[in-house]
């Protein structure tokens, strides 16, 4: 049988079960034991074995249960409710005022959480009733917290570029750190949208007169000065190479006890549903990697993408049209898949494919992130349309109109790091080894 | 015989969540040991013997033990697109068939990983590291985790069965 005849029916095994609602990690090793029993002469059962024994307790993966944990203890502290009066005091005399809250909020939340639900749900909670009551235009206001949530993904400590990393065997410091100037760059982007929408209507935007000195700024966000210097303490101690991820992630969780303990509301009780909840979380995705291992080291054995990269070869596609193929590719697969999903499917197979075609593997997790972050906010499947239809009861194709100036940002974000690679590699390559 | 499976359950959650909480210890302490280092010179150079090891084997337990609970937390994602729009029967047989494959998957998977357990055992295979752990001490996790999870597939379907409807509720996870 032909190549693309094999993987055609691999992939067809796979849909059906997907479609069927077989769990995506079940679904994953099914394929990979079809691919082995068929298509090779390995013994199937014995590699299963040896590949979920091998690849389940790695150093890398050991940061996963840490910093999902670290965030969900964030979650239950006060500083969901601390972030609207600690920013917003800042941000009302920027065009578009308040509604900067929702950007900013995101990317710090998600710069202490990793996934884009979670942040739109914390963030969305708080700032969607003062928003509306405030009389800001339900449009921009389910838009820049759907956008931005999306950020979780692509600012460290990232959960999605963690799987990337210790799928693809990449140092996961380098990706942390190859994230950081993406995540501002699309913070600027956002902010810069909406400022230009603000400036283009002014009376949209309700003004309530608030003046604030320098003072009484710190003061309104004393309790977010210790998050921040938290959120800069990991990601410095990353950068710098003092710690490796999962050392700073375990110090992140001590830090973040303390600092949610301190400012009250975090008992025994938060604790422990943050520590199950993390446990639920972390055992969710390392079993789909653990999945998406062993369809790798099947897919190996069959050959088939190092030959669908030969194949895809033939055509001379330059990289940046095969980008622009995959980009269609992945926000298609994004609108039924989650994202971690599409990122371990895309390594298993896609990869060699992409290196063969001469791009940097480090960069390509960064791009990928920032596509399955246009599929979080597409319908159907856009997870953080799901938490917003649930939080404000909007319907959610309403919620992903007023999401889509903000999927073109996240498009035009990826169209600026083709074109200037260096926003991704330029810190990486700073902090040496 | 309902509450002994749900104490099983729980009883593995809670094991994966110490574990968790055993990787946190083991690393910060670590990193403190780093700091202490820094600070003193390389007279207060001290190491935790294999703390990479006993963090990822601490690591392996927590996701194979929590295997099951998490999925009867409905915590494990899936598609759920197609199947939530179909009426009442068909979701009903189609979640039955989905238990069923979980169930061949997970029990197929358990009698692997005790054969390669029992290989361990027989040829002393040993991790690498300055403290030399007989792998199959560790390896117990998975073969134990697998083999819950295989339970809690079929006790789910049995459940469904009864129930003539799916049981399992979905978590919102990401």
């Amino acid at each position: 049988m032909s190549d693309p005849m094999v993987f055609s029916i691999l992939l067809g095994i796979l849909l059906l079960l997907l479609a069927a609602g077989v769990w995506v990690a079940v679904a994953l090793i099914i394929m990979a034991f079809v691919a082995i029993a068929a298509f090779s002469n390995a013994p199937e059962g014995l590699v299963l074995a040896t590949t979920l024994w091998g690849h389940s307790y790695s150093w890398q993966l050991a940061a996963l249960p840490l910093f999902i944990f670290m965030g969900e203890i964030l979650l239950r502290s006060r500083l969901s409710e601390d972030m609207f009066s600690g920013l917003a005091p800042w941000l009302g005399r920027l065009p578009g005022r308040l509604l900067h809250v929702n950007i900013l909020g995101c990317a710090i939340f998600a710069a202490v959480s990793g996934s884009s639900a979670a942040t739109a749900a914390t963030i969305g909670r708080m700032s969607v009733p003062e928003l509306k009551r405030r009389g800001y235009p339900e449009k921009l206001i389910l838009g820049t917290l759907a956008g931005s949530a999306t950020l979780g993904l692509l600012i460290p400590p990232s959960i999605i570029l963690i799987v990337y990393g210790v799928a693809t065997e990449q140092s996961i410091a380098r990706l942390f750190v190859a994230g950081i100037l993406p995540g501002i760059m699309l913070v600027l982007l956002f902010a810069g949208y909406v400022a230009f929408v603000a400036w283009r209507n002014p009376a949209d935007i309700p003004d309530d007169g608030m003046r604030y000195t320098f003072m009484e700024k710190l003061r309104a966000s004393r309790r977010l000065i210790p998050v921040l210097l938290l959120i800069g303490g990991v990601i410095g101690s990353i950068y710098t190479g003092v710690a490796s991820p999962t050392d700073a992630a375990a110090l992140g969780v001590l830090l973040a006890t303390v600092l949610a303990a301190l400012s009250g509301n975090f008992g025994t009780k938060a604790f422990m549903e943050a520590l199950m909840s993390a446990t639920k979380t972390s055992a969710m995705i390392a079993f789909i990697l653990l999945g998406a291992a062993f369809l790798s080291i099947s897919m190996g054995f069959t050959g088939i993408p190092r030959n669908l990269a030969a194949w895809i070869a033939t055509f001379e596609l330059s990289p940046y049209a095969l980008l622009a193929v995959l980009t269609v590719f992945f926000v298609i697969l994004g609108c039924f898949l989650d994202g971690i999903s599409v990122v371990v499917l895309t390594t298993s197979i896609i990869l060699p494919m992409v290196e063969a075609a001469g791009i940097d593997p480090l960069w390509f997790g960064i791009y990928l992130v920032l596509v399955v972050e246009m599929s979080q906010i597409t319908p159907p499947v856009g997870f953080n349309l799901f938490v917003i239809q649930g939080l404000t009861g909007v319907n959610i194709l309403r919620v992903a109109m007023a999401a889509l100036p903000f999927f073109f940002l996240l498009l035009f974000g990826a169209l600026i790091i083709t074109v200037f690679p260096e926003i991704v590699t330029y810190l990486p390559n700073a902090m040496g080894n | 015989m309902r509450r002994i499976l749900d104490t099983l359950y729980k009883l593995a959650g809670a094991i994966a969540a110490l574990s968790i909480l055993g990787i946190c210890l083991v690393v910060s302490t670590q990193v403190m040991l780093n700091i202490v280092a820094r600070i003193g010179g390389p007279g207060w150079s001290y190491t935790l013997p294999s703390y990479a090891d006993f963090s990822g084997f601490f690591l392996a337990t927590a996701t194979f033990m929590a295997l099951a609970y998490t999925l009867r937390a409905g915590g494990h994602i899936r598609v759920n697109l197609l199947v939530g729009a179909l009426p009442k029967r068909p979701r009903w047989l189609l979640e039955l068939l989905t238990l069923a494959i979980g169930a061949m998957m997970a029990g197929y998977a358990t009698y692997y990983a005790a054969l390669l357990l029992d290989e361990s055992y027989r040829y002393g295979d040993m991790s690498t590291g300055i403290i030399a752990i007989p792998l199959w001490i560790p390896q117990i996790s998975m073969v134990a985790g697998l083999g819950l999870l295989t339970v809690a597939f079929v006790d789910t379907l049995v459940e469904a069965l009864i129930a003539r409807a799916p049981v399992l509720v979905d978590e919102g996870a990401e």
